[in-house]
């Protein structure tokens, strides 16, 4: 019994991971249709501003925190401006962002790649790596601070949308864009906020795994997939939705590796199927857009 | 007038020393001996590739600044294969074309394993100094292709020698899902399973996972007498580790030679006191401490075991050069396959390289050595061989 509320505390945290990518596809999906497949990469780069700012200067958490979100948003919208405006702009079709989102995450991976060289580099945690126990709940600092950070940033996400009119100014241009566009939505503005915090909320993701895995080059493809899984899952319709997909994708991989009479090799399909079924069932996943909202 | 003279006289010797310059250094790249190099700049190897490439590189500038091999200088032509195969097969085929004398593979195992479908046509001296994989010289019958690097059945062979006065009845294994660590964890298992050895559990921990915690429960639940670690991706191998510390866990763990590169030393820390790993550098020996300063001088750092299988290897091909006398592609295969008694820079005091009749594998099957961190840092040589 121990192990299984150990693990729903290590899975809960790995799910925050995925939810907050998946997050971060959504802000940016809902309101301007592209896919960025890049949002991991933004989350390398985070975890590559803390190995900076936290491991080889040692600043304070909060301080490193503070400015990883000033220059994700700053990335964020760079991103946006210079490689999908343009190209939007000049009327491109919807494919043609997508594409040129998949060039910058090879710039992105290789700028990191060559700056900061291949080898993996550590992130500190921001209490330390010791054990909490909670009675039957027990786990890492770091993975109770994971889901107190999501949690912090999903409630932070649905009070935007939720609660004010700069919300509902990105509901109204994912709902129609030219009906917005004629109400005096300033559709430009709107696709570069979704981008810039975006990276924000992916930036999260990776200076939360960072400590445990390390931040190296490759690690933005692995959270890519697994937070569009993520996404898939709880669908794209509400933000509640992406830290429920990852909840599950996390629990479905952890319970299966530890419960299920499956060779290793196989146990890690198990999620993919899970993917598999949830599109032939619900294919906008488990959480759509309110009714009375539409 | 006279200054249209002097102008022209001018331009004249220009072009003159531009021809002869041309003339020079066209001659010095016919004369060079060639030897290529195919890396992964890029890809999943690249952490690992590139300090075997810079080790291979400054081989050939120690070799060209004591005069060459045969009186030529040496030329480095490196291709990148971005840790694929059908890239690499690609990069072999264009150092063919640009007449290398061999080529060196640095990539990964099955990019290694495609570049030899051009060498074993093309009849091209090829040579893996790095790559573990006990699969690579028996899965294509190529006769001018060796592997230097240890062995994964060497590797748990000098493990359980280290471990015998242990008597280890139960244990785990735990990897990743790379190429070579899955290799790895094959001979290991083969290994373990040949000395009468249980293993009680066995788990692998995918790329990009963000947590290795339900694996080791698993492995907890087991109760191994010792955990075998046999993958060879750095980020997942530290999941583990921080897993293994998490979880209270306590049983011994015994470790392939990934562990054995200093980047633990750094993104493990706290992690390390009492991991038992198997290296193939022994940094008191008297060649390795030779190529430790000769490297330190030139690099302005300190080189590890993976900058030393490059130079081993690179300084292997020069001498199956100079036995052949040149660079004709049949010779230097004789040469080669006659390689017997090389003291390199890897492998432990008194080992050697050499290729027994009809194997294609040089590493001294005796010059793995064991060594245990010492807090985070990599501790002396505990134990030699795998007898």
């Amino acid at each position: 019994m121990n192990d299984f509320f150990e693990l729903v505390v290590g899975a809960s945290a790995s799910g925050c991971i995925y939810g907050l990518v998946a997050l971060s596809y959504l802000l940016i999906t809902r309101p301007t249709g592209i896919i960025n497949f890049a949002v991991g990469e933004w989350a390398m780069m985070a975890a590559f501003a803390g190995v900076v700012m936290l491991n080889d200067w040692n600043w304070p958490y909060p301080v490193g925190m503070a400015i990883m979100v000033v220059l994700m948003f700053v990335v964020g919208w760079l991103t946006e401006r210079l490689t999908v405006r343009p190209l939007v702009e000049k009327g491109a079709p919807p494919l043609a962002p997508i594409l040129s989102l998949l060039g910058m995450l090879v710039v992105f991976r290789e700028a990191i790649s060559i700056g900061f060289g291949p080898d993996p580099q550590p992130v500190p945690a921001a209490f330390g790596f010791g054990r909490l126990e909670l009675g039957w709940l027990a786990g890492s600092y770091q993975s109770f601070f994971t889901i107190a950070a999501t949690l912090a940033v999903f409630g932070a996400a649905w009070y935007f949308f939720e609660r004010t009119l700069h919300g509902k100014s990105f509901e109204a241009v994912a709902i129609d864009r030219r009906a917005a566009a004629l109400m005096g939505i300033h559709l430009g503005r709107v696709t570069a906020i979704s981008f810039a915090v975006g990276a924000v909320v992916a930036g999260f993701a990776g200076v939360l795994a960072a400590p445990n895995v390390s931040a190296h080059y490759l690690m933005g493809m692995p959270l890519a997939i697994q937070g569009f899984t993520a996404l898939v899952i709880g669908g794209v319709g509400r933000v509640e939705g992406a830290l429920l997909g990852g909840l599950i994708l996390a629990f479905a991989e952890q319970m299966t590796v530890r419960y299920a009479p499956v060779p290793p090799g196989l146990a890690m399909g198990v999620p993919l199927l899970l993917l598999i079924l949830f599109l032939l069932v619900r294919p906008k996943g488990l959480l759509t857009a309110r009714e009375g909202r539409t | 007038m006279k200054n249209r003279h002097l102008f022209w006289t001018c331009r004249a010797l220009q072009a003159a020393l531009l021809s002869a310059m041309v003339v020079s250094t066209s001659a010095w790249a016919q004369n060079t001996i060639k030897i290529g190099m195919i890396t992964d700049r890029v890809g999943p190897a690249k952490p690992y590739a590139e300090p075997v490439a810079a080790g291979a590189t400054y081989a050939v500038k120690e070799i060209n600044a004591r005069g060459g091999i045969l009186g030529r200088q040496v030329e480095l032509l490196v291709e990148d294969d971005q840790g694929r195969a059908d890239i690499s097969a690609t990069a072999a085929r264009k150092l063919v074309d640009a007449g290398v004398a061999f080529i060196l593979s640095v990539s990964l195992t099955p990019a290694t394993q495609q570049a030899q479908t051009v060498t074993l046509e093309s009849k091209t001296p090829h040579i893996t100094p790095s790559n573990g994989g006990d699969t690579l010289t028996t899965q294509v019958n190529n006769p001018n292709f060796w592997q230097t690097g240890p062995l994964g059945s060497t590797q748990i062979a000098t493990l359980l020698s280290y471990a015998a006065n242990r008597n280890y009845k139960r244990v785990a294994l735990i990897t990743e899902n790379s190429d070579l660590g899955q290799l790895t964890n094959r001979f290991f298992k083969a290994g373990l399973e040949k000395a009468g050895i249980q293993i009680v559990a066995e788990e692998m921990v995918p790329r990009g996972s963000t947590s290795a915690d339900a694996q080791m429960q698993k492995i907890r639940a087991a109760n191994p007498e010792a955990l075998f670690m046999t993958g060879v991706v750095t980020p997942e191998n530290t999941l583990i580790l921080r897993s293994y510390r998490q979880l209270g866990m306590k049983m011994p763990i015994l470790g392939n030679y990934n562990l054995s590169v200093p980047v633990y030393t750094n993104v493990a820390k706290g992690l390390m006191d009492g991991v038992t790993f198997v290296d193939a550098f022994d940094p008191n020996k008297a060649e390795t401490k030779r190529f430790i300063e000769a490297y330190k001088k030139d690099a302005g750092v300190e080189p590890y075991n993976l900058n030393g299988y490059g130079y081993d290897g690179v300084m292997l091909v020069a001498d199956a050069i100079r036995r052949a006398g040149g660079v004709d592609k049949d010779k230097v295969r004789e040469a080669m396959q006659a390689t017997k008694g090389y003291i390199g820079v890897m492998g432990a005091v008194g080992a050697a390289y050499g290729f027994a009749e009809g194997k294609r594998t040089g590493f001294d099957t005796n010059g793995m050595v064991v060594r245990v961190y010492e807090g985070d840092k990599q501790g002396k040589v505990v134990h030699v061989g795998s007898k």
